[in-house]
């Protein structure tokens, strides 16, 4: 038998998105009847590895179920066996690896493990291994720790000594340590050694892997070396009869499990157990889950299919490589052609516009009317407005309706501009003032607007569905219910704008409607809405906490699983390589002009010049929120460690914060350039001339300028929050890999150590440097994307 | 909690009408309809119906048949008390108990059955194709008073093979006649009987020649003797597939008239089998598959066109089957052809031969050496 026991970690939750809210990635179905987990358990199996501890989180009931007592790998047994370690800890957030700590809470099942060695694996690798060469190689290296990589790629595996392991847990809360990849990197003390596993591997973190990875079993080199027969992958014993092929069946490449009824024309494909698809269906490139039912005519392309999604007649998916076309288990999806959507948000680009929303409405909707959405926006006519563009709208009607206790008149106004309709409502009193918002009435002012909006639906629509933005909207779906009205899905951009009303002011609007007593718009609309989405992933999940989603946690956890989340994407605009403003454009395949732009910056700031030094740029508000209370001290001793440091800022905000960031240049003179107020440069300049874009932000819902920071080859430095933690990815110095660098703790000290770091990659290791200069490039954070992911949310409303 | 029934299920069936598919192997063990064996749809129908005290009695080629059921887990008759018992031939004080005849086999086991004493004894045969609830034979059964209850099916044709059952209108039997030339009833018996324990071993405990069976012996027998025997007639999908033909039609069905067995509605009715870990099958040529069942671990690269494939079937490039049952591991070279057979597992079909039949006919590696030899002439 085997002198190593195993630790495997099946808690990470990454981004999957729709595919792990029932279940968490390692319990994903794979390659038609399998399940992730069962490649490793497998392989444990294979390799005579009795003890194995699972260490799972979050919804892991689909998990449990599957591995059920571990009798299928043998592990149900009198001495050693399988173990399930549920965290004891529910708060502490999950990393992307199993820490010491989280190891600490279980640290008797490390006591009593009789074998000498242990090993560290997840449960998202599709591989076929023998851990008994690996183990016997670690030996004969004599090294503390062996790491197991394929090529150059990490796959969070290790195999070490128990007793090492056990001081590094004993001690997770005096080390500065957390996790095997940090000892790795960081402990000078220990030898390390790598072992590479040369077969086809593949550490599966995202929809896109997961569908290559899938596809990848089609090729038969490739499918031979995960599926052996002398070390089978085992899964769970299931009761579907042969797959059934009808007559006019077409197939080229594909692998079907049991169960499946087949028609259609179908290739390239990995089709799960008790799938149907009835004829003139396409089915291409895509991964169908379990009972997923696919009717005649539906057209398949890039998709992934959840459990028991049913495709109705018709409908067509589209999805890419990259950004594969999702659903949600239980989803029923139907044709799409001639969906048609109404915008409703207080402003779009380029008609009114304060922040971030205006942009995201302008890029959403034309990015959905492109992908054949019939898109509509609806604004409020703001004087700004109507003195710049009024003359190009068309008249369409004028309503009368009865508002907080008066008739009130509205005139309608729309225009056609890049296939997306606009509509516009007039109204003097409410709207025409020098500012979009900002009036004492303002909560008056978008109750109207809501009620507007209700009214003149009859005469724009219909629509298939309501998408709203923000609290200005979020009194449509309680006025909307019990009518035969659409759904409606809000979208929340910042928890921090809630509109929250005296009842006073809201009795007066609904003195004719009389409802319930409205205090907060953004809760109403959380609480009405048919669904809800967030600007990103983590944003999402991070809003189930008080600390960031404050007094609307309870009713948001209410809606947990009608709530999404779908990063914004980057209009194309934003490119150096077509960037007017910039002084010399360049490409990812030529990144020497980016050196001019930054000679340019210094000269531009009055900066001491030279390319070797490390310039870091930031564009931003000035607030708390941004991070300003950790970035002082922690600059401050940067800059005082390293002469050819350099700190470049653009922004406006807060005095108090201003007042630091002046105590700064002080001290550092020569190396701190403030650009207090949006006039005094161009933001282009800081993303095309820096080397680093610092966001060390304490809450960033999705934040758009790390994207074009990575975009402009200037490597991010951020703090994992919301979207934030979705697009940065951190530096590894073993692959060479990442984005940008991160750290996750909101603190100067860890924010001085990451720009160390960075700082030492910059000076010392250029290559790795430039490498993730172009894989930032390279990065997809398109509106196509969102759009996309939008339709996808959509189709699972109409 | 004491079973109040107990299932006898006999598997020692040397099927000699399905050689050579039974050379090595007992006749419940023969593969159906791509990823089953025969005694499957048996096991299933019990765990299905809540009976989980099963005695197995094996004699012909146990070892495969054994193996397979293993400690029952796949049927879900894993369990701490009841569930699976192999019942083999022993030898005892009184000399070597071997098995001669269906009831015979019963009456060396009935201690076996007083272990657990229950009040009725479920007997069945190992081999059939059929999806039964059991629980309303008994119902039947209790409703009508009787010392054993017999279940019979409506063959399509030719009673003349089968046990004909005669009774009269409130179900009693008032004849049986096994194999008759002249049939004087439209039902025939399935060698499914549910016996009262003491009914049955009154039936059997008489001084009885070696080599009795319940059709033509126990039922003649207590017929005369004046035994209340009930009827039960049951009215759905029953195939014995005791040959060649009926084994090969049998499947077809499968394939054909899905509705009939209804293995894909298995939420309400489940037939388990023993999984095998095979991956899913590949088909990786283009437009090559029609009108067929394919199992796990088949790798496909030429055409299969009506035709059933047990698990780890490999079919070469540009070789057909048609109208075909292959049997597990069975591989088909390149080029080649094989037409209405019956492929045994394990059979290797040579490149570029080709084997056609005109009635269906089982094949395995021998069979195909002497129609290589054919060839030659």
């Amino acid at each position: 038998m085997i002198n190593l026991f195993a630790v495997v970690d099946a808690q990470s939750r990454e981004s999957f998105e729709k595919l792990t809210l029932h279940r968490t990635p390692s319990a994903l179905p794979f390659a038609g009847k399998f399940r992730l987990i069962d490649f490793t358990l497998s392989n444990l199996l294979n390799s005579g590895v009795t003890t194995v501890a699972l260490f799972p989180s979050g919804n892991y009931r689909s998990l449990q179920d599957h591995v059920g007592s571990g009798k299928r790998w043998n592990l149900d047994r009198r001495r050693d066996g399988l173990f399930v370690l549920p965290p004891k800890n529910l708060v502490m957030p999950q990393g992307e690896m199993l820490t010491f700590q989280r190891m600490h809470e279980h640290i008797e099942y490390f006591k009593r493990s009789t074998q000498k060695y242990v090993l560290l694996t997840t449960a998202q690798i599709v591989w076929n291994i023998d851990f008994e060469a690996a183990l016997q190689e670690h030996i004969d290296s004599q090294a503390d720790i062996s790491e197991i990589m394929s090529e150059t790629r990490r796959l969070r595996t290790f195999i070490t000594q128990k007793e090492l392991l056990l001081r590094y847990i004993r001690d997770y809360d005096v080390i500065p340590y957390k996790t095997m990849n940090d000892l790795v990197w960081r402990e000078p003390k220990l030898k390390v050694n790598t072992i590479v596993h040369q077969a086809y591997t593949k550490l599966i973190r995202n929809p896109s892997a997961f569908l290559r990875a899938n596809l990848d079993m089609l090729k038969f080199e490739i499918g031979q070396t995960i599926f052996k027969p002398d070390r089978p992958i085992i899964s769970k014993e299931k009761t579907a009869p042969p797959a059934r092929y009808l007559k006019n069946a077409r197939l080229s490449n594909v692998m079907v499990a049991a169960g499946a009824q087949l028609s259609g024309d179908i290739s390239d494909s990995v089709i799960g157990r008790d799938v149907t698809i009835k004829e003139h269906a396409v089915v291409r490139r895509s991964v169908l889950m379990n009972n997923a039912f696919v009717e005649a005519g539906a057209q398949l392309d890039h998709v992934i299919l959840d459990k028991n999604t049913v495709v109705k007649q018709d409908a067509v998916l589209q999805g890419t490589l990259q950004s594969p076309y999702v659903t949600e288990k239980n989803q029923i999806i139907t044709d799409q052609s001639g969906l048609s959507i109404l915008l409703v948000a207080a402003e779009a680009y380029p008609y009114a516009k304060t922040g971030g929303l205006a942009d995201v409405v302008d890029g959403l909707s034309k990015a959905l009317s492109k992908q054949g959405v019939e898109t509509s926006v609806i604004l409020p006519l703001y004087k700004q407005v109507k003195e710049k563009h009024a003359e190009t709208f068309g008249y369409l009607d004028t309503l009368t309706f009865t508002f907080a206790g008066e008739t009130r008149k509205i005139r309608l106004y729309n225009i056609l501009r890049e296939k997306v309709r606009f509509y516009f409502i007039e109204h003097f009193g409410f709207f025409e003032r020098d500012a979009l918002y900002g009036y004492e009435d303002d909560c008056t002012r978008f109750a109207f607007f809501n009620f507007a909006v209700r009214e003149v639906l009859g005469s724009i629509g219909p629509f298939d569905l309501l998408h709203l933005h923000d609290w200005h909207t979020g009194l449509l779906p309680a006025l909307l219910e019990g009518e035969e009205h659409p759904p409606t899905l809000l979208t929340i951009h910042n928890i921090d704008y809630q509109g929250i009303c005296t009842p006073d002011t809201l009795a007066e609007a609904y003195a004719q409607d009389p409802g319930k007593p409205v205090v907060n718009f953004l809760e109403e609309g959380i609480q009405n809405a048919t669904k809800l989405s967030t600007v990103s992933e983590t944003y999402r999940d991070e809003l189930r906490y008080e600390y960031y989603g404050k007094n609307l946690t309870q009713p948001l956890l209410k809606r947990e699983r009608d709530f999404h989340g779908v990063l914004n994407g980057l209009s194309k605009q934003h490119s150096p390589s077509n960037d007017p403003l910039i002084l010399a454009p360049y490409h990812p395949g030529d990144l020497s002009p980016k050196t001019e732009n930054k000679l340019y910056l210094q000269r531009l700031m009055r900066l001491p010049l030279g390319v070797d030094r490390f310039i870091v740029g930031m564009v931003s508000r000035i607030t708390e929120q941004k991070g300003f209370p950790i970035l002082i001290d922690a600059m401050s001793d940067f800059l005082e460690r390293h002469d050819d440091a350099q700190f470049v800022l653009l922004g406006t905000g807060e005095q108090e914060h201003i007042d630091a960031l002046k105590g700064l240049k002080e001290s550092h003179p020569r190396q701190v350039r403030l650009n207090i107020g949006y006039d005094s440069a161009q933001p282009n300049h800081i993303y095309a001339g820096s080397d680093c874009y610092l966001m060390p932000s304490r809450v960033e819902p999705c934040g758009l300028s790390q994207m074009i920071a990575m975009r402009y080859g200037t490597l991010p430095l951020v703090r994992l929050t919301g979207g934030l933690a979705d697009s940065v990815e951190d530096y590894d110095p073993i692959t060479k890999e990442g984005t940008g660098f991160t750290f996750f703790n909101y603190d100067s000290a860890d924010l001085l150590a990451r720009l160390e770091d960075a700082y030492r990659v910059f000076k010392e290791r250029r290559e790795d440097w430039e490498r993730m200069q172009r894989r930032a490039m390279r990065r997809d954070f398109s509106l196509e994307k969102q759009a996309q992911k939008m339709l996808e949310i959509y189709q699972s409303m109409v | 909690m004491k079973p109040s029934i107990v299932a006898m299920l006999l598997v020692g069936g040397r099927g000699t009408r399905l050689q050579p598919i039974t050379r090595r192997m007992a006749k419940p063990a023969v593969p159906f309809a791509g990823k089953y064996k025969l005694v499957d749809f048996v096991l299933s129908n019990l765990t299905n119906s809540g009976i989980d005290t099963v005695g197995i009695l094996t004699q012909y080629e146990p070892h495969s048949l054994m193996d397979y059921i293993g400690h029952g887990a796949s049927w879900d008759l894993d369990l701490v008390r009841g569930g699976v018992h192999f019942l083999t031939p022993y030898t005892s004080f009184e000399g070597e108990k071997w098995q001669k005849g269906t009831a015979h086999a019963i009456r060396q086991h009935l201690r076996f059955i007083d272990r657990y004493d229950p009040e009725w004894v479920l007997i069945l045969s190992g081999d059939h194709v059929y999806k039964m609830d059991y629980r309303k034979l008994l119902a039947h059964h209790q409703k009508s008073g009787a010392d054993y209850t017999i279940a019979g099916f409506y063959p399509d044709a030719d009673l003349s093979r089968f046990g004909v059952i005669e009774m009269d209108a409130s179900n009693r039997l008032q004849g049986f006649e096994e194999k008759p030339e002249d049939p004087k009833g439209s039902l025939a018996s399935m060698g499914v009987y549910l016996f009262n324990r003491e009914a049955l071993k009154r039936a059997l405990s008489e001084d009885l020649e070696e080599g009795f069976d319940f059709g033509k012996d126990i039922i003649p027998k207590t017929l005369s003797e004046g035994y209340e025997i009930n009827v039960y007639p049951y009215e759905g999908y029953f195939r014995d597939v005791g040959t060649i033909d009926s084994l090969y039609q049998a499947n077809m069905e499968v394939l054909d008239h899905p509705g009939l067995l209804k293995l894909n509605d298995y939420r309400k009715r489940p037939v388990h089998t023993k999984s095998s870990n095979q991956p899913p099958h590949h088909i990786m040529c283009e437009d090559s598959v029609h009108d067929s069942l394919i199992s796990d671990g088949c790798l496909i690269r030429g055409s299969v066109i009506h035709s059933i494939l047990s698990e780890g079937v490999f079919i070469k490039d540009d070789a057909l089957v048609r109208n075909s049952v292959l049997h597990p591991d069975v591989t088909i070279g390149e080029d080649a052809t094989v037409e209405n057979a019956i492929v045994l597992e394990g059979t290797m079909v040579m490149p570029g031969m080709s084997i056609r039949f005109d009635r269906p006919e089982a094949v395995d590696n021998e069979r195909l050496w002497a129609l290589g030899g054919d060839d030659d002439d």
